[in-house]
Protein backbone atom coordinates (compact mmCIF):
# COMPACT_ATOMS: atom_id res chain seq x y z
CA UNK A 1 0.00 0.00 0.00
CA UNK A 2 1.48 2.99 -1.14
CA UNK A 3 1.66 6.25 1.34
CA UNK A 4 -0.17 9.51 0.11
CA UNK A 5 1.33 12.82 2.04
CA UNK A 6 1.44 16.57 0.32
CA UNK A 7 4.96 18.08 1.74
CA UNK A 8 5.54 21.93 1.84
CA UNK A 9 6.97 23.03 -1.52
CA UNK A 10 9.64 25.51 -1.02
CA UNK A 11 8.81 28.85 -2.21
CA UNK A 12 10.01 30.56 -5.24
CA UNK A 13 10.51 28.13 -8.02
CA UNK A 14 7.48 29.38 -10.33
CA UNK A 15 8.66 32.91 -9.65
CA UNK A 16 11.36 34.62 -11.31
CA UNK A 17 13.71 36.38 -8.80
CA UNK A 18 14.20 39.62 -10.64
CA UNK A 19 13.06 42.76 -8.97
CA UNK A 20 10.17 44.60 -10.36
CA UNK A 21 11.95 47.92 -10.56
CA UNK A 22 15.85 46.85 -11.79
CA UNK A 23 13.21 45.13 -15.16
CA UNK A 24 11.60 48.13 -15.33
CA UNK A 25 15.06 50.46 -15.46
CA UNK A 26 16.43 48.01 -17.58
CA UNK A 27 13.75 47.44 -20.02
CA UNK A 28 13.31 51.82 -20.01
CA UNK A 29 16.86 52.52 -20.09
CA UNK A 30 17.45 50.40 -22.70
CA UNK A 31 14.66 50.68 -25.22
CA UNK A 32 14.74 53.79 -25.17
CA UNK A 33 18.22 54.09 -26.11
CA UNK A 34 17.58 51.61 -29.15
CA UNK A 35 14.82 53.65 -29.96
CA UNK A 36 16.72 57.40 -29.75
CA UNK A 37 19.63 55.82 -32.17
CA UNK A 38 17.45 54.13 -34.50
CA UNK A 39 15.34 57.61 -34.61
CA UNK A 40 18.23 59.63 -35.08
CA UNK A 41 19.64 57.44 -38.38
CA UNK A 42 16.95 57.11 -39.98
CA UNK A 43 16.10 60.65 -39.17
CA UNK A 44 19.37 61.91 -40.51
CA UNK A 45 18.83 59.98 -43.29
CA UNK A 46 15.36 61.18 -44.37
CA UNK A 47 16.60 64.49 -43.76
CA UNK A 48 19.89 64.22 -46.20
CA UNK A 49 17.42 62.81 -48.98
CA UNK A 50 14.62 65.30 -48.33
CA UNK A 51 17.47 68.12 -48.76
CA UNK A 52 17.66 66.81 -52.92
CA UNK A 53 13.79 67.36 -53.26
CA UNK A 54 13.59 70.52 -55.94
CA UNK A 55 12.10 73.35 -54.22
CA UNK A 56 9.31 73.46 -57.18
CA UNK A 57 8.20 70.31 -56.18
CA UNK A 58 8.28 71.61 -52.34
CA UNK A 59 5.91 74.46 -53.35
CA UNK A 60 3.39 72.16 -55.22
CA UNK A 61 3.56 69.88 -52.13
CA UNK A 62 2.53 72.82 -49.84
CA UNK A 63 0.42 74.08 -52.49
CA UNK A 64 -1.32 70.12 -52.43
CA UNK A 65 -1.71 70.72 -48.67
CA UNK A 66 -4.90 73.07 -48.60
CA UNK A 67 -5.61 75.50 -46.72
CA UNK A 68 -3.45 75.75 -43.99
CA UNK A 69 -1.98 78.89 -44.25
CA UNK A 70 -3.46 82.20 -42.44
CA UNK A 71 -6.47 83.32 -44.19
CA UNK A 72 -5.70 86.34 -46.60
CA UNK A 73 -5.79 89.75 -44.82
CA UNK A 74 -9.32 91.08 -44.45
CA UNK A 75 -9.16 94.63 -43.28
CA UNK A 76 -6.89 97.49 -44.82
CA UNK A 77 -4.41 97.68 -42.00
CA UNK A 78 -3.79 94.02 -42.24
CA UNK A 79 -3.51 94.37 -46.19
CA UNK A 80 -1.18 96.84 -45.25
CA UNK A 81 1.04 95.01 -42.70
CA UNK A 82 1.14 92.60 -44.89
CA UNK A 83 2.77 94.45 -47.63
CA UNK A 84 5.32 96.09 -45.54
CA UNK A 85 6.36 92.33 -44.27
CA UNK A 86 6.57 91.03 -47.64
CA UNK A 87 8.81 94.31 -48.67
CA UNK A 88 10.81 93.44 -46.15
CA UNK A 89 11.07 90.15 -46.58
CA UNK A 90 12.14 91.29 -49.84
CA UNK A 91 14.91 93.63 -49.15
CA UNK A 92 16.60 90.93 -47.22
CA UNK A 93 15.73 88.26 -49.53
CA UNK A 94 17.94 90.32 -52.24
CA UNK A 95 21.15 90.23 -49.58
CA UNK A 96 20.87 86.77 -48.93
CA UNK A 97 21.53 85.52 -52.60
CA UNK A 98 17.95 82.86 -52.59
CA UNK A 99 18.27 80.83 -55.99
CA UNK A 100 15.45 82.53 -58.55
CA UNK A 101 13.20 79.97 -58.27
CA UNK A 102 13.00 80.69 -54.53
CA UNK A 103 10.36 82.87 -53.70
CA UNK A 104 9.53 83.59 -50.41
CA UNK A 105 5.69 84.28 -49.48
CA UNK A 106 4.70 86.17 -46.54
CA UNK A 107 1.47 85.61 -44.36
CA UNK A 108 0.33 87.92 -41.34
CA UNK A 109 -1.77 86.82 -38.89
CA UNK A 110 -3.70 88.71 -36.45
CA UNK A 111 -3.43 86.28 -33.87
CA UNK A 112 -1.31 87.18 -30.77
CA UNK A 113 0.98 84.01 -30.96
CA UNK A 114 4.20 85.46 -30.41
CA UNK A 115 5.95 83.28 -32.75
CA UNK A 116 6.93 83.53 -36.72
CA UNK A 117 7.39 80.36 -38.48
CA UNK A 118 8.86 79.03 -41.82
CA UNK A 119 6.84 76.07 -43.68
CA UNK A 120 7.15 74.29 -46.76
CA UNK A 121 7.09 76.52 -50.09
CA UNK A 122 8.63 79.32 -48.85
CA UNK A 123 5.98 80.36 -46.90
CA UNK A 124 6.64 82.63 -43.51
CA UNK A 125 3.92 83.12 -41.18
CA UNK A 126 4.81 86.47 -38.79
CA UNK A 127 1.92 86.79 -35.89
CA UNK A 128 1.24 90.31 -34.64
CA UNK A 129 1.67 88.99 -31.19
CA UNK A 130 4.80 88.57 -32.04
CA UNK A 131 5.54 92.25 -33.89
CA UNK A 132 4.09 93.50 -30.49
CA UNK A 133 7.33 92.08 -28.53
CA UNK A 134 9.59 93.64 -31.14
CA UNK A 135 11.70 97.36 -30.48
CA UNK A 136 12.05 98.44 -33.91
CA UNK A 137 12.58 97.13 -37.39
CA UNK A 138 15.46 95.94 -37.19
CA UNK A 139 14.57 93.40 -34.55
CA UNK A 140 11.90 92.24 -37.13
CA UNK A 141 14.13 92.00 -39.60
CA UNK A 142 16.74 89.58 -37.72
CA UNK A 143 13.15 87.55 -37.35
CA UNK A 144 12.15 87.67 -40.68
CA UNK A 145 15.92 86.83 -41.65
CA UNK A 146 16.36 83.60 -39.31
CA UNK A 147 12.81 82.47 -41.20
CA UNK A 148 14.44 82.83 -44.63
CA UNK A 149 17.40 81.53 -43.32
CA UNK A 150 15.36 78.29 -42.47
CA UNK A 151 13.53 78.98 -46.40
CA UNK A 152 17.07 79.06 -48.36
CA UNK A 153 18.73 75.92 -45.77
CA UNK A 154 15.40 73.72 -46.98
CA UNK A 155 14.83 72.81 -43.12
CA UNK A 156 11.08 72.67 -43.42
CA UNK A 157 11.46 70.16 -46.23
CA UNK A 158 14.36 68.04 -44.05
CA UNK A 159 11.61 68.57 -40.56
CA UNK A 160 9.06 66.97 -43.41
CA UNK A 161 11.29 64.30 -44.37
CA UNK A 162 11.92 63.65 -41.09
CA UNK A 163 9.17 63.46 -39.05
CA UNK A 164 7.84 61.64 -42.13
CA UNK A 165 10.13 58.81 -41.84
CA UNK A 166 9.95 58.50 -38.01
CA UNK A 167 5.97 58.28 -37.94
CA UNK A 168 6.68 55.62 -40.08
CA UNK A 169 9.18 53.80 -37.95
CA UNK A 170 6.79 54.25 -35.13
CA UNK A 171 4.00 53.39 -37.05
CA UNK A 172 5.71 50.13 -37.56
CA UNK A 173 5.72 49.34 -33.89
CA UNK A 174 1.53 50.23 -33.61
CA UNK A 175 0.75 46.38 -32.76
CA UNK A 176 2.13 46.64 -29.96
CA UNK A 177 0.86 46.73 -26.47
CA UNK A 178 -1.71 48.93 -25.00
CA UNK A 179 -2.33 52.86 -25.22
CA UNK A 180 0.05 53.90 -22.10
CA UNK A 181 3.13 51.97 -24.50
CA UNK A 182 2.37 53.77 -27.49
CA UNK A 183 1.86 57.31 -26.04
CA UNK A 184 5.62 56.36 -24.53
CA UNK A 185 7.17 54.62 -27.58
CA UNK A 186 5.88 58.16 -29.48
CA UNK A 187 7.37 60.36 -26.61
CA UNK A 188 10.34 58.96 -26.82
CA UNK A 189 10.98 58.75 -30.72
CA UNK A 190 9.77 62.51 -31.16
CA UNK A 191 12.49 62.87 -28.85
CA UNK A 192 15.67 63.52 -31.08
CA UNK A 193 13.62 65.26 -33.84
CA UNK A 194 11.10 67.66 -32.58
CA UNK A 195 11.11 70.34 -35.41
CA UNK A 196 14.41 71.95 -36.32
CA UNK A 197 17.42 70.66 -34.80
CA UNK A 198 19.33 72.97 -32.26
CA UNK A 199 22.51 72.71 -35.45
CA UNK A 200 19.47 74.53 -38.19
CA UNK A 201 18.43 76.69 -35.65
CA UNK A 202 22.32 78.28 -35.43
CA UNK A 203 22.74 78.04 -38.60
CA UNK A 204 19.82 79.77 -39.56
CA UNK A 205 20.77 82.66 -36.45
CA UNK A 206 24.30 83.41 -38.17
CA UNK A 207 22.93 83.36 -42.02
CA UNK A 208 20.29 86.22 -40.56
CA UNK A 209 23.06 88.18 -38.44
CA UNK A 210 24.91 88.51 -42.24
CA UNK A 211 21.82 89.28 -43.86
CA UNK A 212 20.84 92.14 -41.35
CA UNK A 213 24.70 93.55 -41.39
CA UNK A 214 24.23 93.57 -45.27
CA UNK A 215 20.47 95.65 -45.10
CA UNK A 216 21.47 97.81 -42.09
CA UNK A 217 24.98 98.08 -41.78
CA UNK A 218 25.16 97.30 -37.95
CA UNK A 219 23.31 94.39 -36.34
CA UNK A 220 21.69 96.33 -33.04
CA UNK A 221 18.90 95.06 -31.35
CA UNK A 222 19.11 91.77 -33.63
CA UNK A 223 19.39 89.84 -30.13
CA UNK A 224 16.10 91.87 -28.78
CA UNK A 225 13.52 89.53 -29.70
CA UNK A 226 15.62 87.14 -27.59
CA UNK A 227 16.42 89.30 -24.38
CA UNK A 228 12.40 89.62 -23.90
CA UNK A 229 11.75 85.86 -24.23
CA UNK A 230 15.08 85.57 -21.68
CA UNK A 231 13.07 87.90 -19.71
CA UNK A 232 9.99 85.80 -19.83
CA UNK A 233 11.91 82.47 -19.50
CA UNK A 234 13.72 83.42 -16.40
CA UNK A 235 10.35 82.99 -14.72
CA UNK A 236 10.03 79.32 -15.65
CA UNK A 237 12.88 77.01 -16.31
CA UNK A 238 12.48 74.87 -19.38
CA UNK A 239 15.32 71.96 -20.01
CA UNK A 240 17.10 72.36 -22.49
CA UNK A 241 16.70 69.20 -23.66
CA UNK A 242 13.17 69.55 -24.27
CA UNK A 243 13.62 72.96 -26.13
CA UNK A 244 14.07 72.78 -29.90
CA UNK A 245 15.58 76.40 -29.79
CA UNK A 246 19.38 76.37 -28.49
CA UNK A 247 19.40 78.00 -25.18
CA UNK A 248 18.23 81.45 -25.36
CA UNK A 249 21.24 82.87 -23.24
CA UNK A 250 23.49 80.95 -25.85
CA UNK A 251 21.84 82.85 -29.12
CA UNK A 252 22.08 86.25 -27.02
CA UNK A 253 25.69 85.80 -26.63
CA UNK A 254 26.74 84.53 -30.14
CA UNK A 255 25.11 87.98 -31.71
CA UNK A 256 26.19 89.71 -29.37
CA UNK A 257 29.79 88.33 -30.29
CA UNK A 258 28.88 88.90 -33.76
CA UNK A 259 28.11 92.60 -33.09
CA UNK A 260 31.04 92.82 -31.55
CA UNK A 261 33.06 91.63 -34.23
CA UNK A 262 31.42 94.09 -36.60
CA UNK A 263 31.30 97.12 -34.56
CA UNK A 264 31.71 100.69 -36.57
CA UNK A 265 32.64 103.79 -34.10
CA UNK A 266 29.48 105.82 -35.50
CA UNK A 267 26.73 103.07 -35.42
CA UNK A 268 23.70 104.07 -36.86
CA UNK A 269 20.46 104.29 -34.84
CA UNK A 270 17.94 101.61 -35.10
CA UNK A 271 15.18 101.68 -37.36
CA UNK A 272 11.69 102.37 -35.77
CA UNK A 273 8.59 99.85 -36.36
CA UNK A 274 6.00 102.05 -38.57
CA UNK A 275 3.13 102.91 -36.26
CA UNK A 276 0.62 100.69 -38.24
CA UNK A 277 2.65 97.88 -37.28
CA UNK A 278 1.54 98.27 -33.57
CA UNK A 279 -1.69 96.99 -32.08
CA UNK A 280 -4.27 99.82 -31.55
CA UNK B 1 3.92 67.32 -19.87
CA UNK B 2 0.21 67.01 -18.39
CA UNK B 3 -0.15 63.22 -19.74
CA UNK B 4 3.68 62.68 -18.87
CA UNK B 5 3.01 63.79 -15.46
CA UNK B 6 -0.40 61.71 -15.32
CA UNK B 7 1.19 58.57 -16.55
CA UNK B 8 4.14 58.69 -13.90
CA UNK B 9 1.09 59.20 -11.54
CA UNK B 10 -0.68 55.92 -12.64
CA UNK B 11 3.07 54.61 -12.69
CA UNK B 12 3.93 55.21 -9.04
CA UNK B 13 0.59 54.15 -7.67
CA UNK B 14 0.72 50.72 -10.05
CA UNK B 15 3.96 49.66 -8.34
CA UNK B 16 3.00 51.16 -4.90
CA UNK B 17 -0.30 49.35 -4.31
CA UNK B 18 0.47 46.63 -6.67
CA UNK B 19 3.68 45.39 -4.81
CA UNK B 20 1.65 46.11 -1.35
CA UNK B 21 -1.35 43.93 -2.72
CA UNK B 22 1.09 41.25 -4.07
CA UNK B 23 3.05 40.64 -0.99
CA UNK B 24 0.08 40.96 1.53
CA UNK B 25 -1.51 38.38 -1.07
CA UNK B 26 1.21 36.46 -0.98
CA UNK B 27 1.34 36.29 2.72
CA UNK B 28 -2.09 35.51 3.06
CA UNK B 29 -1.36 32.45 0.54
CA UNK B 30 1.11 31.13 2.28
CA UNK B 31 -0.43 31.13 5.93
CA UNK B 32 -4.01 29.64 4.22
CA UNK B 33 -1.77 26.52 2.73
CA UNK B 34 -0.40 25.80 6.28
CA UNK B 35 -3.95 26.08 7.96
CA UNK B 36 -4.95 23.43 4.75
CA UNK B 37 -2.20 21.43 4.98
CA UNK B 38 -4.29 18.30 5.95
CA UNK B 39 -6.04 18.23 2.63
CA UNK B 40 -4.10 16.37 0.36
CA UNK B 41 -4.22 17.31 -3.24
CA UNK B 42 -3.78 15.05 -6.66
CA UNK B 43 -4.05 15.25 -9.97
CA UNK B 44 -3.77 10.91 -10.43
CA UNK B 45 -7.55 10.06 -11.13
CA UNK B 46 -7.41 6.31 -9.48
CA UNK B 47 -8.27 6.64 -5.74
CA UNK B 48 -7.22 4.43 -3.40
CA UNK B 49 -10.17 2.61 -1.30
CA UNK B 50 -12.49 3.95 -3.88
CA UNK B 51 -15.47 1.78 -2.87
CA UNK B 52 -15.32 3.08 0.94
CA UNK B 53 -16.00 6.94 -0.24
CA UNK B 54 -18.13 9.65 -1.41
CA UNK B 55 -16.74 11.66 -3.48
CA UNK B 56 -18.01 15.15 -5.20
CA UNK B 57 -17.00 17.99 -7.30
CA UNK B 58 -14.97 20.74 -5.52
CA UNK B 59 -14.55 24.04 -7.60
CA UNK B 60 -12.12 27.33 -6.65
CA UNK B 61 -11.90 30.03 -9.07
CA UNK B 62 -10.01 33.59 -9.10
CA UNK B 63 -9.92 36.42 -10.84
CA UNK B 64 -6.76 39.08 -10.17
CA UNK B 65 -6.45 42.43 -11.94
CA UNK B 66 -2.69 43.26 -12.76
CA UNK B 67 -1.18 46.88 -11.95
CA UNK B 68 -0.55 49.44 -14.54
CA UNK B 69 3.25 48.93 -13.79
CA UNK B 70 3.13 45.74 -14.61
CA UNK B 71 1.17 45.73 -17.46
CA UNK B 72 3.67 48.35 -18.85
CA UNK B 73 7.00 46.28 -18.31
CA UNK B 74 5.39 43.58 -19.71
CA UNK B 75 4.64 45.42 -22.70
CA UNK B 76 7.83 46.96 -22.60
CA UNK B 77 9.32 42.87 -22.53
CA UNK B 78 6.93 42.31 -25.26
CA UNK B 79 9.43 44.26 -27.43
CA UNK B 80 11.95 42.77 -26.61
CA UNK B 81 11.45 39.09 -25.92
CA UNK B 82 12.35 37.10 -22.87
CA UNK B 83 10.94 35.89 -19.46
CA UNK B 84 7.80 38.44 -18.41
CA UNK B 85 8.79 38.03 -15.20
CA UNK B 86 5.81 40.45 -13.81
CA UNK B 87 3.31 37.97 -14.96
CA UNK B 88 4.60 35.18 -13.64
CA UNK B 89 4.00 35.87 -9.48
CA UNK B 90 0.83 37.04 -10.65
CA UNK B 91 -0.32 33.66 -12.50
CA UNK B 92 1.44 31.99 -9.88
CA UNK B 93 -0.09 33.73 -6.92
CA UNK B 94 -3.98 33.35 -8.89
CA UNK B 95 -3.24 29.43 -9.40
CA UNK B 96 -2.50 28.95 -5.51
CA UNK B 97 -5.50 31.24 -4.47
CA UNK B 98 -7.63 29.34 -6.98
CA UNK B 99 -6.40 25.85 -5.49
CA UNK B 100 -6.71 27.06 -1.79
CA UNK B 101 -10.70 28.38 -2.41
CA UNK B 102 -10.78 24.42 -3.94
CA UNK B 103 -9.64 22.67 -0.61
CA UNK B 104 -11.80 25.62 1.72
CA UNK B 105 -14.68 24.40 -0.12
CA UNK B 106 -13.54 20.47 0.17
CA UNK B 107 -12.83 21.31 3.91
CA UNK B 108 -16.84 22.15 3.91
CA UNK B 109 -17.67 19.29 2.49
CA UNK B 110 -15.94 17.48 5.63
CA UNK B 111 -12.90 15.91 2.92
CA UNK B 112 -9.90 14.83 3.53
CA UNK B 113 -8.41 14.81 -0.26
CA UNK B 114 -8.77 16.09 -3.73
CA UNK B 115 -8.60 13.89 -6.50
CA UNK B 116 -8.25 13.91 -9.70
CA UNK B 117 -7.26 17.99 -9.82
CA UNK B 118 -7.57 20.11 -13.28
CA UNK B 119 -6.30 23.69 -13.69
CA UNK B 120 -7.46 26.28 -16.54
CA UNK B 121 -6.54 29.95 -17.04
CA UNK B 122 -8.05 32.31 -18.90
CA UNK B 123 -7.58 36.08 -19.19
CA UNK B 124 -11.75 36.83 -19.08
CA UNK B 125 -11.14 40.96 -19.65
CA UNK B 126 -8.89 41.85 -22.39
CA UNK B 127 -8.85 45.92 -22.67
CA UNK B 128 -7.82 48.26 -26.24
CA UNK B 129 -6.04 46.27 -27.96
CA UNK B 130 -5.65 43.08 -26.13
CA UNK B 131 -3.46 44.38 -23.25
CA UNK B 132 -4.26 42.00 -20.19
CA UNK B 133 -6.65 43.20 -17.80
CA UNK B 134 -7.40 39.98 -15.41
CA UNK B 135 -6.91 36.74 -15.36
CA UNK B 136 -8.92 34.20 -13.96
CA UNK B 137 -8.17 30.56 -12.80
CA UNK B 138 -10.27 27.63 -12.32
CA UNK B 139 -9.07 24.76 -10.12
CA UNK B 140 -11.53 21.70 -10.10
CA UNK B 141 -11.33 18.29 -8.56
CA UNK B 142 -12.84 15.37 -6.96
CA UNK B 143 -12.95 15.50 -3.11
CA UNK B 144 -13.71 12.67 -1.36
CA UNK B 145 -14.46 11.32 2.03
CA UNK B 146 -15.24 7.99 4.11
CA UNK B 147 -18.50 7.03 3.98
CA UNK C 1 12.96 12.17 -12.88
CA UNK C 2 10.50 9.85 -15.03
CA UNK C 3 7.71 12.27 -15.83
CA UNK C 4 4.58 10.50 -17.66
CA UNK C 5 1.09 11.55 -18.24
CA UNK C 6 -0.65 8.01 -17.32
CA UNK C 7 -0.98 7.20 -13.76
CA UNK C 8 2.06 5.14 -13.33
CA UNK C 9 4.79 4.36 -13.66
CA UNK C 10 5.27 1.66 -16.07
CA UNK C 11 7.34 -1.06 -14.64
CA UNK C 12 7.46 0.29 -10.94
CA UNK C 13 5.69 0.36 -8.59
CA UNK C 14 4.76 3.77 -6.54
CA UNK C 15 5.27 3.60 -2.97
CA UNK C 16 4.98 7.24 -2.27
CA UNK C 17 2.22 9.85 -3.20
CA UNK C 18 3.32 13.19 -2.65
CA UNK C 19 0.87 15.32 -4.22
CA UNK C 20 0.54 18.10 -6.88
CA UNK C 21 3.71 19.53 -8.08
CA UNK C 22 3.56 22.45 -11.05
CA UNK C 23 5.75 24.57 -13.14
CA UNK C 24 4.80 27.54 -15.00
CA UNK C 25 6.07 30.27 -16.72
CA UNK C 26 5.62 33.59 -19.21
CA UNK C 27 7.64 34.23 -22.20
CA UNK C 28 7.44 36.55 -24.78
CA UNK C 29 9.11 37.26 -28.34
CA UNK C 30 10.88 40.39 -29.80
CA UNK C 31 8.85 42.45 -31.86
CA UNK C 32 10.76 41.76 -35.02
CA UNK C 33 9.61 38.01 -34.79
CA UNK C 34 5.83 39.34 -33.88
CA UNK C 35 6.14 41.16 -37.22
CA UNK C 36 6.98 38.58 -38.90
CA UNK C 37 4.65 36.22 -37.72
CA UNK C 38 2.25 38.93 -38.90
CA UNK C 39 3.68 38.76 -42.36
CA UNK C 40 3.69 35.01 -42.62
CA UNK C 41 -0.10 35.28 -41.38
CA UNK C 42 -0.51 36.45 -44.87
CA UNK C 43 1.07 33.09 -46.97
CA UNK C 44 0.86 30.89 -44.12
CA UNK C 45 2.70 28.32 -42.73
CA UNK C 46 4.75 27.16 -40.08
CA UNK C 47 5.43 30.26 -37.39
CA UNK C 48 8.78 29.09 -36.57
CA UNK C 49 9.35 31.80 -34.03
CA UNK C 50 6.22 30.85 -32.01
CA UNK C 51 6.68 26.90 -32.21
CA UNK C 52 10.15 27.73 -30.66
CA UNK C 53 8.83 29.64 -28.19
CA UNK C 54 6.32 27.49 -27.13
CA UNK C 55 9.10 25.17 -26.67
CA UNK C 56 11.07 26.89 -24.63
CA UNK C 57 8.10 27.42 -22.28
CA UNK C 58 7.10 24.25 -21.96
CA UNK C 59 10.52 22.87 -21.20
CA UNK C 60 11.43 25.51 -18.88
CA UNK C 61 7.91 25.03 -17.10
CA UNK C 62 8.41 21.15 -16.81
CA UNK C 63 11.73 22.07 -15.30
CA UNK C 64 10.22 24.42 -13.04
CA UNK C 65 7.79 21.47 -12.21
CA UNK C 66 10.89 19.07 -12.01
CA UNK C 67 12.52 21.33 -9.19
CA UNK C 68 9.27 21.34 -7.27
CA UNK C 69 9.02 17.47 -7.34
CA UNK C 70 12.55 17.13 -6.38
CA UNK C 71 12.41 19.91 -3.38
CA UNK C 72 9.37 17.06 -1.85
CA UNK C 73 11.75 14.01 -2.11
CA UNK C 74 10.02 12.52 -5.18
CA UNK C 75 11.86 10.77 -8.18
CA UNK C 76 8.81 10.73 -10.95
CA UNK C 77 6.05 12.86 -11.87
CA UNK C 78 2.65 11.20 -13.24
CA UNK C 79 -0.48 12.17 -14.52
CA UNK C 80 1.07 15.21 -16.04
CA UNK C 81 -1.18 17.97 -17.75
CA UNK C 82 -0.71 20.94 -19.82
CA UNK C 83 -2.31 24.15 -19.60
CA UNK C 84 -2.01 27.02 -21.82
CA UNK C 85 -3.55 29.89 -22.40
CA UNK C 86 -2.99 33.73 -23.50
CA UNK C 87 -2.81 36.09 -20.96
CA UNK C 88 -0.61 38.69 -22.91
CA UNK C 89 -0.88 39.31 -26.73
CA UNK C 90 2.55 37.88 -28.01
CA UNK C 91 3.14 36.06 -24.83
CA UNK C 92 3.14 32.22 -24.34
CA UNK C 93 1.87 30.96 -20.96
CA UNK C 94 2.47 27.53 -19.88
CA UNK C 95 1.33 25.73 -16.82
CA UNK C 96 2.51 22.41 -16.32
CA UNK C 97 1.30 20.18 -13.21
CA UNK C 98 1.26 16.43 -11.96
CA UNK C 99 1.66 14.29 -9.14
CA UNK C 100 4.96 13.92 -7.77
CA UNK C 101 5.57 10.14 -7.06
CA UNK C 102 8.09 8.51 -5.38
CA UNK C 103 8.76 4.72 -7.34
CA UNK C 104 10.78 2.07 -5.70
Amino acid sequence: MAEYENPEIPEGINVSPTHPLKDFALLVSGISALIIVAVLALSLLAGQLARHIPFAQERALAASLGRWLPEPPDSAVAKQRQHYLQTLTNRLAGTMALPPEMPITVHYSSSQTVNAMATLGGHIVVFQGLIDTLPSENALAMVLAHEIAHVRHRDPVVAMGRGFAVMLALSSLAGFGDGALQQWLGGVGMLPILSFSRSQEEAADSSALQAVLDLYGHVGDAAAFFEKVAERQSAAYVPTMFNTHPDVDQRIARIREFAARHAKPEQAPATPLRAFLKAA
Amino acid sequence: MVDLIFFLVLLLLGYVFGQRAEKRHFRSIIEREKQLRDILVFSERRIPDEDKLDGTLVCGSVVVSVDFFKRFVANLRNLVGGRVSAYESLLERARREAILRMKEEARRTGAKSVWNIRLETSSIYKGAQQSIGAVEVLAYGTAVKPR
Amino acid sequence: MIVTNIETVPGKAIVKHLGLVSGNTVRSKHAGRDLMAGLKNIFGGELKGYTELLTESRQEAVQRMIDQATAVGANAIVNVRFSTSSVAAGAAELYAYGTAVVVE
